[in-house]
């Protein structure tokens, strides 16, 4: 009967000490969790910022390839009989013409930037209603008087 | 000199009335580029060399057949 009692303080005693280690790992694995579930969400939220800047990009690429699309237009412009504009080869043919032109839109440009923080408009520029009045960079912005015809 | 002049005109901006009070930019829709694109190809047309300080200050039809008439009389 003595031996039948050791036995089982034994037995409950090892069962103690089994659960104490398996509280112990149950807490390690709970933290292992916590951790892996820190690792996710950063993770999520890392791919939500990618997902954002990607959207961004794509936005701006967008924008870009409009612009190219408006320039190019602008100047290889078609005209009435359907041939168009080598801007090369006027620059090629007219150099002088063509710089005198570039350095009109570099002011224009500049002057748009000007406007864009918080210039305000010239009467000049209120009064534009003709083309050669305006000013060709960013008409919307600096002649909003002006009606393309 | 003034028909073939006129007719680069007409290539370039269509069957817009053509007037010597044209002005290329407001009445005829021209932009810089296309000005100086119309007096190299009546320089082409008409075998001439226009030097472009003189060509600078073209705003009408007026002017240019001007500008013109002076170098084909001249060449």
């Amino acid at each position: 009967m003595l031996m039948g009692a050791g036995g089982g303080l034994w037995y409950v005693q090892h069962l103690k000490s089994e659960n104490e280690i398996l509280t112990l790992n149950n807490a390690k694995l709970n933290d292992a969790v916590d951790q892996q579930q820190a690792v996710i969400e950063q993770q999520l939220k890392d791919i939500e910022q990618i997902q954002t800047i990607n959207l961004q990009l794509t936005e701006t690429n967008t924008k870009l390839t409009a612009d190219l699309q408006l320039a190019e237009e602008k100047f290889n412009k078609v005209n009435a009989s359907g041939e168009r504009r080598d801007i090369g080869n006027l620059a090629l043919n007219k150099p002088k013409s063509i710089e005198r032109i570039e350095r009109k839109r570099e002011q224009q440009r500049a002057r748009c930037f000007e406007i864009a923080q918080g210039s305000p408009l010239t009467e000049e520029e209120l009064n534009a209603t003709k083309k050669s009045q305006i000013n060709a960079e960013c008409t919307n912005l600096a002649n909003p008087n002006y009606i393309p015809y | 000199m003034r028909e073939q002049v006129i007719e680069v005109l007409k290539s370039h901006f269509g069957d817009k009335p053509i007037e010597d009070n044209s002005h290329l930019m407001d009445d005829l829709g021209a932009d810089e580029f296309d000005i100086v694109d119309v007096i190299l190809q009546v320089e082409e047309k008409l075998n001439i060399t226009i030097p472009e300080e003189e060509t600078f200050d073209i705003m009408t039809v007026s002017q240019l057949l001007e500008v013109v008439g002076n170098h084909v009389q001249s060449d």
